[in-house]
Order: structure tokens, then C-alpha cells, then sequence
């Protein structure tokens, strides 16, 4: 999806336990190349919010947190509990290695602008809006 | 919201007319031909949707680089009383203070002519880009980041990072008042802690380039400019550590607006009053993390002096590498102003947006009361910047604000596209500019045809006397993120 401040992802899962994880893997994509990303490290996460939207936005600006302290970037995700206020998930990647993977954008955060989940005949799908 | 309706004012200004739940007027500065550009993306509801919010004075306004942001526009200036006023982390942005310095040196153009891929390459080992960057050799322990985000780039100076010269040219001399660092929160510091010193990604830079051509030669010489003199730009801001602050208080904004029953139009413009205990919060870690961006950029200068004399084998005298002016590009501002007659404190937002104070402003440094503040538009890498001043104008009319830089055309996603099969780095080197970057997709981004053309941006804000032209730059070497 086309923004000309940012980069708009809109993302599919068939289960919302799918959708976010396709949503943080959209997110690694945005910032480097994924498929040079080795699954050696793993991070737990867990993260709570007011609503499924705003855990959306949570979850991929605890992802920028743990890549701007660790430099730790998930490659698959695991959702292993999901509520609209809370989720637990295994982040399975890499730390960032400026000699092995190929840098794109920096991502300053997942924003609440026009933020949406929504369910559709063959699962969700999911709008959020990145501040590059 | 309908299909907003635009009605010319003259040759530089367009209004949106009060309608619906907007509490006052829009005015956007733009030329004709922006018109049908600035259409295409919803950056005009965005202003009307400003002028919804409590307490805000005059028009909602953007400036001629608006594009469309995330609750305001990016370009977006609203000023806000203290008594009925909000403040909106929305209308600051996430990469607080945000912003630019202009060097001067005393090298003529030709002197560094053959030199220029030796020093652009100094530059690109001595200062941390691209996503991610960090540093290595200066990892802040709590206690001493505190200090930096109190005493912004006064702490970097009193580490032995530049003079307190530098200081004297600064917006604000680089310490926003009233920050308090015990109200940013541990992720933020953790964020920030290696970030110190670093450049990191999008669209932010260091340029080396030259004087091309003067258009007040008065004004060029009161700021130490002349023509074919080399000169360097660095655009950068508060890097994690603000984008974690502005995250962390949309999330207690997004309560505060329910609390205090402000009807939002978009979630990404909640906000609290400026008086409540969210709002005093939230400007005093803004402040904090504004701190942390003056003194990103005040290190990074002493690495740009240090990577000038490794490559030219020259002192600093003779180098003349001093600070010409500083800006915040995304801030919001406790100031006075005159309004309807009246002097009136309020908490002007500016989110990609420059301040522009007159002459005689006593918030103007002593060394430009009689030129007014500089004012530094950076366009892109491939073209050209602008060196303006402020005006009394711009004082009466936008609350000393003007335009920031080109504004984005293409999402980066078409830039990418457009720059698909093309060697940007060796295009711009036949331009004779000298491209380093971390990754091969923050240059195709950056290409020339992404942005406006900044000097019709510029020409508005000077054609509107919001601000003057003075100088125009045009870049030799950059480093981008």
C-alpha cells in the first residue's frame, strides 16, 4: 500500500494468530532482507494493550524495541496466545550483522493512522501504517 | 469527511473554510501548480481535521512541503492557548526534534575538489548510519543519559564535542527548557542509550556541498556565506530514544483524550490539555528527547570536524568549520505571540515545519538580531538546498513558522520502482555528487524525482514573505543513512 510519508502494510492471516505474525514478518521485511536472516536466537515476548488494534501496534513497536536494543530481528514468529488485550509469542531470528544482511529502511514505529482489523470471508486482515 | 473545499486567497495562500466541527479557518501556502499534487494524497483533511481541536488560535495551517502525515500533516503548524489548548504528540511526530545544522567553512569549492570521495568517505567510517546504527565506543550508562537529555547540546559541549560557540547558534542554545528525563520511560532509554552519535536511516543525511548562488548578498555575508564556499548539512534527530517517547505517550494520550472528552477525528491526533498533568508530562519529555537531538547532532559535528582535518591535514582555525545555524523540524513550542492584538502564550506545533523568527526577536541569537533567525531547507541529495531567514511576516502570520524541505512525491515504494535497473550511486557521481550509503534501498529512495522540487517550495514561502531567500546550496558529497 502506497503512502508517500511511509509504507502502509496490509496484511492477511486465516487466523488472527496468522495475521500477526505475517505482520511482523511484513515489519522485518521493511527493514532488511528476511530471507538472509538465520532462525539461531529466539526472544519470548509478551505485550498488552487496550484493544486488538492498538495490541497490533504494540506488538511491532516491541519488535523495534528489541531490534534497537538488541539488534535482534525475528525471522518466524509464534503466536502462542492471543487475546484482544494481551499476546505471547516466540520470536525465532538473527541479530543484525551489517556484513551478512543487506539493510533497507529503519522503521521509527507502527502508528495508530488509520489502524484497522477487520474479518473477512477467508480470514483477517489487517491495515497498520509505518513512520520510516 | 466531504471532498474539502480549497478557496484561493491570493497567489501563495488557500483556505479551507470553517465548516462542520473545525473551530477555525485552514490556510495552506502552496503555488497553483502544487495544487493538484497535494489533491492526490488526504493531507488537506488532515488540516481541517487540526482545526477541530480545543483551543487552537488562528488557522489550522500548512506549509507549501505538506504532505500527508499521521494525524497532522506533515508541514503542519497549529498554534494552541493555554487555557482551553491541547498539546498532541501527533503534531510533534515520532522522530522528535527532528532537525538540521548548517557548517560554514572557510575552504573555496576548488580546493577540495579532488579530496571530496576521501572525505565523504571519512565521513561514512567516523559517524554511525543506517538502520539500526549505533555506536560502539560510547554506551551511555542511565545517570549520564539523563544528563544529555537535560542539558541537550550543552553536555556534549562540556564533553569536549565542540565549542560554546556552538551553543550561541543553536535553536533554543540546543536545551530545551523544562525537561524532565525521569518522565521518559526505561524503554526509551533503552532505545537511545547506543544511539548517541549516530546518523540512522530514511531520509536523514550528511552533505558536503557549496555556495551556488547568492541572493542577498548582505544577508550571505552577515551568516559568514560566500560564493563557491564549501559548507556541510546534517539531518538527523532523537533516533529510538524519541521515537519510543512519542510512542509510549500516544498511548497515554489515546486515554487522555477520552478523559477529558476531546472528540477526536482520527486516533492519531489525540492529545490532552496543555494544563492536565498528561499534557505538562508529555512536553516535558518531548523536551527531553528534543535534548537528546540537539546533542545527536552537536556529536555528530565533531566528527565532521574531525573527519575534515584526518582528510585535509588542517586545523580547526583554518578550516573555519562553524556553526551557522540550527532548526528543529518536528517540535511543539511553549511561546508568545501577538494575536488579535493581544500578547498571548501558546504551544505552537510544528511538524515538519521551521521556526522563522524576524530580526529583533528576543528569542533570535545576538549574531542574527539584525539579519533574522536562519532558516535551512534541505531538498535532496541530487539537486539543491536553500538558506533563508525569517521574517516579521512570518512572526505575524504563522507564528514564525515556514516550510522544512522538499516534502516527499513518490511513496518509497515507487521510488524504489523508478529507480529499478538504474546505478543511482554512479548517476549521481556523474552529476559530480559522491553517494555512501548503508543499504542500496535508502539511496534508491532518496532519488531526486522522489521529492518536490524544493526551490518551488522555497519560492512560496519567500513569494508569501513568510521568509527570504538567501543562499542556494548545491551538494559535492553525501552520506545517507
Amino acid at each position: 500500500m502506497s503512502h508517500t510519508a511511509d509504507v502502509g502494510l496490509k496484511i492477511w492471516g486465516e487466523s488472527l494468530e496468522a495475521l500477526f505474525a505475517n505482520a511482523a514478518r511484513a515489519l522485518t521485511a521493511v527493514m532488511v532482507d528476511r530471507r538472509r536472516l538465520k532462525g539461531t536466537i529466539s526472544r519470548q515476548i509478551t505485550v498488552e494493550a487496550p484493544d486488538l488494534e492498538a495490541l497490533l501496534v504494540a506488538w511491532l513497536n516491541h519488535l523495534l524495541y528489541l531490534y534497537d536494543t538488541e539488534a535482534f530481528l525475528g525471522r518466524d514468529f509464534i503466536i502462542t496466545s492471543l487475546t484482544p488485550e494481551r499476546l505471547e509469542a516466540r520470536a525465532v531470528g538473527d541479530t543484525y550483522d551489517p556484513t551478512r544482511h543487506l539493510s533497507k529502511t529503519a522503521v521509527k514505529a507502527a502508528t495508530y493512522h488509520r489502524l484497522a482489523i477487520t474479518q473477512v470471508p477467508d480470514g483477517w486482515q489487517a491495515t497498520v501504517i509505518l513512520d520510516l | 469527511m466531504a471532498q474539502i473545499k480549497l478557496r484561493q486567497v491570493d497567489e501563495y495562500r488557500w483556505e479551507i473554510p470553517r465548516e462542520g466541527k473545525m473551530r477555525t479557518r485552514g490556510l495552506i501556502f502552496a503555488s497553483k501548480e502544487m495544487l493538484p499534487k497535494i489533491h492526490e494524497d488526504r493531507s488537506l483533511e488532515q488540516v481541517a481535521n487540526v482545526a477541530t481541536l480545543p483551543g487552537i488560535e488562528g488557522p489550522s495551517m500548512a506549509m507549501p512541503d505538506i504532505h500527508w502525515g499521521y494525524g497532522f500533516p506533515i508541514g503542519g503548524v497549529a498554534a494552541f492557548n493555554l487555557e482551553e489548548g491541547v498539546v498532541s504528540p501527533g503534531g510533534v511526530g515520532y522522530d522528535i526534534n527532528c532537525g538540521v545544522r548548517l557548517l560554514r567553512t572557510n575552504l573555496e569549492r576548488q580546493a577540495i575538489a579532488d579530496r571530496i570521495e576521501e572525505l565523504v568517505n571519512a565521513l561514512f567510517d567516523n559517524i554511525p548510519t543506517g538502520v539500526g546504527s549505533r555506536r560502539k565506543d560510547l554506551k551511555l550508562t542511565v545517570p549520564t543519559l539523563k544528563e544529555v537529555m537535560r542539558y541537550g547540546a550543552a553536555w556534549a559541549v562540556k564533553q569536549g564535542f565542540g565549542t560554546t560557540d556552538d551553543l550561541a547558534h543553536i535553536e533554543a542554545g540546543g536545551q530545551i527548557p523544562g525537561a524532565d528525563p525521569d518522565l521518559v520511560s526505561q524503554f526509551a532509554m533503552d532505545r537511545g542509550k547506543d544511539q548517541l552519535g549516530t546518523l540512522g536511516s530514511g531520509n536523514h543525511f550528511v552533505e558536503v556541498g557549496y555556495v551556488a548562488e547568492i541572493y542577498d548578498e548582505p544577508l550571505a555575508r552577515a551568516l559568514g556565506l560566500f560564493p563557491g564556499q564549501v559548507t556541510v548539512i546534517i539531518h538527523t534527530g532523537s533516533r529510538g530514544l524519541g521515537h519510543q517517547v512519542c510512542d509510549d505517550f500516544i498511548k497515554v494520550m489515546l486515554k487522555a483524550s477520552a478523559k477529558y472528552g476531546i472528540e477526536l477525528p482520527d486516533r492519531q491526533l489525540c492529545s490532552a490539555p496543555i494544563r492536565s498533568p498528561e499534557g505538562q508530562q508529555y512536553l516535558a519529555a518531548m523536551a527531553a528527547a528534543a535534548n537528546f537531538a540537539f546533542a545527536n547532532r552537536q556529536m555528530i559535528t565533531h566528527w565532521v570536524r574531525e573527519s575534515f582535518e584526518q582528510v585535509l591535514k588542517m586545523g580547526p582555525r583554518d578550516l573555519g568549520l562553524e556553526l551557522i545555524y540550527d532548526v528543529a523540524h518536528n517540535i511543539a513550542k511553549i511561546e508568545k505571540h501577538v494575536i488579535d492584538g493581544k500578547e498571548k502564550t501558546v504551544c505552537v506545533h510544528r511538524k515538519g515545519a521551521t521556526r522563522a523568527f524576524p530580526p529583533g526577536h528576543p528569542e533570535v541569537p545576538p549574531a542574527y538580531r539584525e539579519t533574522g533567525q536562519p532558516v535551512l531547507i534541505p531538498g535532496d541529495m541530487g539537486r539543491y538546498s536553500f538558506v533563508l531567514v525569517g521574517t516579521q511576516r512570518a512572526l505575524e502570520e504563522t507564528f514564525g513558522s515556514t516550510c522544512h524541505g522538499a516534502g516527499r512525491e513518490l511513496s518509497r515504494a515507487a521510488a524504489i520502482k523508478a529507480a529499478k535497473g538504474r546505478r543511482v550511486v554512479q548517476e549521481m557521481a556523474a552529476k559530480g555528487i559522491i553517494v555512501r550509503g548503508a543499504g542500496r534501498d535508502t539511496i534508491d529512495e532518496e532519488i531526486s524525482e522522489a521529492y518536490k522540487d524544493v526551490e518551488n517550495v522555497v519560492n512560496v514561502t519567500h513569494g508569501a514573505g513568510i521568509s527570504k531567500k538567501v543562499a542556494k546550496l548545491k551538494p559535492l558529497g553525501v552520506i545517507k543513512g
